[in-house]
């Protein structure tokens, strides 16, 4: 029976050649967006690790200060105190349930990246500076050991708390807390004194990543102040209290602008700046699909009406309506398997190549089987209607025909 | 000639609707994705009002500050630097320095409001060609003398002061209150360049901090006297970052960029290719024509097939043609006319849906202030796409049919 098919199909390879690039180029975009599609859904059911609910952030803007001027110890300690008066100020509002100080904000991209050490090994990580609030204003989870404490002001090493993917990727299955991760040669020391569940700063749509936060001291040697502080509001506080909190913020450090927004707002806005690329490409990727599923129907039913004598000869020699569906949808999906076989050998060329490493396993093999299962759903959707036809054929006439 | 073969082309496009309907539907929406695309491309870096000198106007954007030992930072120019060395150039006939826009915000009733504020001088004004609705631009003086005058754009006016004219009225914006000077039209949101909701003075920041600085968030605009001297302002401005004096040589020593178009920029951002001098859109160009070609490889690959399922259908008069003399030439050209039609008038579908479609991105709110227009550049685009698209796809079915033999045909089989 295949082999019949494949008969067939050879015996009319100028016509399938064509059909064949087209079902490989199809699977191909298919294959690009479906993969994207499975990746960012992969993505999006991974916890937070944090809530976003009543907690506003406020960027502090100071006219952009940069590593390229020297900067002398008193400014530092000026810039430094700033960041404590605007956290001393937070504390009079009963609004306000927790606030802590930070360097990169939640739902914003652009971040600050570097490497931690052990035994050895080396793992790349996003960092972030907080103030001890941080983790009630997040609602962080804590997996084990503890979190910064005013105390630790007083350590000679800088306490580091991490996630719990870095913590995998740098100690295995050893327990972190308490070991030195900061680079070999410097004198002072790093060393974890927790480990949390994890912290997707960029939000759901973004892989999981390495964290690592530090401690912000705000003692002035050696310190800045804080960008962005994040504040935890009681459930249903209205709106207005921003222009009331800005104010008395504008009135503590009069150099600096201050813009707040719920990270409610900013969540949908990258959200929003993220999704529209996505849905452009699969739209393009849906009007590609339709066009070839017009075509394949145009190519097969004059395929069909062009062997109207074949098909009737092989009713009039007893061949049931079953049987000219067979052979119609077969050849088709001889075809259709032909192009996906050069398509697949092409796609399995990025796990061997180790191009696009960002795919998981799971991701790559549910986009290439979803793929291949769309494409072959579409050839037979395509061919039912046009099969149809050369099962309505009547022997009489088809002998006829000429 | 032509004449009867457009008849003919017509005749058979009526005849067999369904296939008509497939080749316009494919052709039509493949040339809607490529004028969407053409269009965003040419929103953001074609020359547009109010850059109507565009052709005599260099931007410096990004400079790349170095050191042996503490590596690189790529950052936007600071007050300092842009004052003290683009200023200064030679040759140039203006120069003005404005800051990346930043967010600002204001409370009315309550409620916050965001707009972009951008902070800049005089001369800024005087390079791009504002269509001022009311009002004026603030001027050098005011740049000087510290006053806190603004210049909006419509939408600001009508969210702060309904649809009454707002000059001589006062703003407030982050905790400072700017009387407004002038309205202008909406500038879109990716042309970097002038966009902004508030256009104030530089000198009006909250601290004067930024004098010092040599990174910061400052963007140049260097105006040439005439498009043949931009080789030279180019050449001059390389030459001056190999003069550039640091205020702390310990920490950064040497500058590298150019003074260039936003394109120029962007395509050195993705090629990497920052300290070399020569132009890098050549190759970007390169890259999008690859881009575009690969995309229209399925919708062709689709005609194509369709086109040669069809051709079976005419053998017969193919038969007779050639029966009577006619060459493959001549068939070859009489089907490639018949298809080039075919795409033509997809073409046409495909420009009424992009202008639909631009419309509807335009007016969903997602680029704040796009107006997309399909300007004259955009139609030729279109028209080019389309032509090459109906000989693409046209020439190899009409020359698999005009090989047909004419006994063969005019049995009718294939």
């Amino acid at each position: 029976m295949a082999k019949h098919l494949l008969k067939l199909v050879w015996n009319r390879r100028r016509t399938n050649i064509l059909i064949v690039i087209e079902i490989f180029f199809s699977f191909l975009v298919l294959f690009v967006a479906v993969t994207l599609g499975a990746y960012y859904a992969h993505n999006y059911r991974q916890p937070l690790g944090f809530s976003y609910e009543n907690v506003w952030d406020i960027s502090v803007g100071s006219s952009l200060q940069t590593d390229i001027e020297p900067t002398s110890a008193e400014q530092k300690t000026a810039r430094v105190n700033i960041t404590k008066r605007l956290l001393a100020a937070m504390r009079d509002f009963p609004e306000i349930e927790a606030s802590a100080g930070l360097d990169s904000p939640v739902f914003a991209i652009g971040s600050s990246s570097g490497s931690l050490h052990y035994k050895g090994r080396r793992a790349e990580t996003t960092f972030n500076q907080v103030t001890h609030g941080f983790k009630d204003v997040m609602g962080l989870q804590l997996v084990r050991g503890r979190w910064f404490e005013d105390a630790d002001d007083a350590l000679n090493w800088d306490p580091v708390v991490i996630n719990q993917q870095l913590a995998q990727e740098l100690f295995g299955s050893e327990d972190p807390l308490g070991k030195n991760i900061g680079d070999p040669k410097d004198k002072r020391e790093s060393r974890v004194v927790g480990v949390i569940t994890d912290f997707r700063e960029n939000g759901e749509l973004f892989e999981p990543e390495n964290y690592a936060f530090t401690r912000r001291k705000l003692t002035g040697v050696s310190d800045d102040l804080s960008p962005h502080i994040a504040i935890k509001v009681r459930p249903g506080t209205p709106a207005e209290f921003e222009e009331k909190l800005v104010n008395t913020l504008s009135a503590v450090g009069k150099d600096f602008s201050y813009e707040i927004k719920p990270l409610v707002e900013t969540r949908e806005s990258l959200l929003r700046v993220c999704m529209a690329p996505l849905i452009a490409a699969g739209l393009v990727a849906a009007f590609l699909m339709i066009m070839v599923g017009l075509g394949l129907i145009g190519v097969v039913w004059q395929n069909v009406t062009q062997r109207t004598t074949e098909i009737g000869l092989r009713r009039a020699l007893g061949g049931t309506a079953g049987s000219i569906y067979t052979q119609v949808l077969g050849e088709l999906v001889v075809v259709t398997s032909i192009g996906l076989v050069i398509g697949t050998a092409l796609v399995v060329q990025l796990p061997i190549l180790g191009i696009a490493t960002f795919l998981s396993n799971e991701v790559y093999l549910t986009g290439l089987g979803m793929s291949l299962a769309l494409i072959y759903l579409l050839t037979l959707l395509c061919g039912l209607y046009p099969s149809m036809m050369a099962t309505k054929i009547q022997p009489a006439e088809a002998l006829h025909y000429e | 000639m032509l004449k009867s073969y457009l008849k003919i082309a017509f005749k058979v496009l009526l005849r067999r609707k369904f296939y008509t309907f497939i080749s316009l539907f494919g052709i039509s929406l493949t040339l809607v994705v490529l004028m969407v695309a053409v269009a965003l491309f040419d929103h953001t870096f074609g020359a547009q009002p109010p850059e109507t000198k565009a052709d005599r106007t260099l931007g410096v954007f990004l400079v790349k500050f170095t050191h042996p030992d503490r590596g690189m930072t790529r950052a936007f120019g600071g007050y300092a630097f842009l004052d003290r060395y683009v200023r200064t150039l030679p040759n140039v006939e203006k120069v003005s320095l404005h800051s990346f826009p930043t967010t600002a915000v204001s409370y009315k009733n309550g409620a916050r409001m965001t707009s972009w504020l951008k902070r800049t001088d005089g001369e800024f004004w005087q390079i791009l060609d504002f269509d001022f609705l009311e009002g004026g631009p603030f001027t050098s003086e005011d740049e000087k003398n510290h006053n806190f005058v603004a210049v909006i754009n419509q939408t600001t006016r009508k969210r702060f002061f309904g649809d009454e004219p707002a000059v001589g009225k006062f703003i407030e914006v982050d905790g400072q209150r700017f009387r407004v000077a002038g309205v202008v039209p909406d500038v879109p949101i990716l042309r970097i360049v002038p966009f902004a909701d508030i256009w104030v003075p530089i000198s009006t920041s909250k601290t004067d901090a930024y004098r010092k600085q040599f990174a910061g968030p400052f963007m140049a605009m260097i105006l040439a006297r005439s498009p043949a001297d931009l080789d030279m302002i180019r050449a001059e401005y390389r030459s001056m970052l190999t003069r550039v004096e640091f205020p702390d040589p310990r920490l950064y020593n040497k500058a590298e960029g150019n003074a260039e178009t936003l394109l120029e920029t962007v395509a050195r951002m993705l090629f990497l290719t920052f300290e070399r001098g020569e132009s890098p859109v050549k190759r970007l160009m390169a890259w999008l024509v690859f881009l575009v070609v690969l995309f229209m490889l399925l919708p062709t690959v689709n005609l194509v097939n369709i086109n040669v399922s069809r051709i079976r259908e005419r053998s017969s008069e193919i038969g007779v043609r050639k029966a009577f003399g006619a060459s493959s030439l001549t068939l070859v050209g009489q089907f490639v006319v018949e298809n080039v039609l075919l795409t033509l008038v997809g073409g046409l579908i495909g420009f009424v849906l992009s202008f639909a479609v631009l419309h509807l991105i335009g007016s969903s709110g997602l680029i704040p202030y796009a107006q997309f227009q399909l300007n004259y550049r955009i139609f030729f685009v279109g028209l080019g796409i389309t032509l090459f698209f109906g000989l693409f796809s046209g020439v190899y079915p009409a020359w698999k049919m005009s090989r047909l033999h004419p006994a063969v045909a005019l049995r009718g089989r294939g």
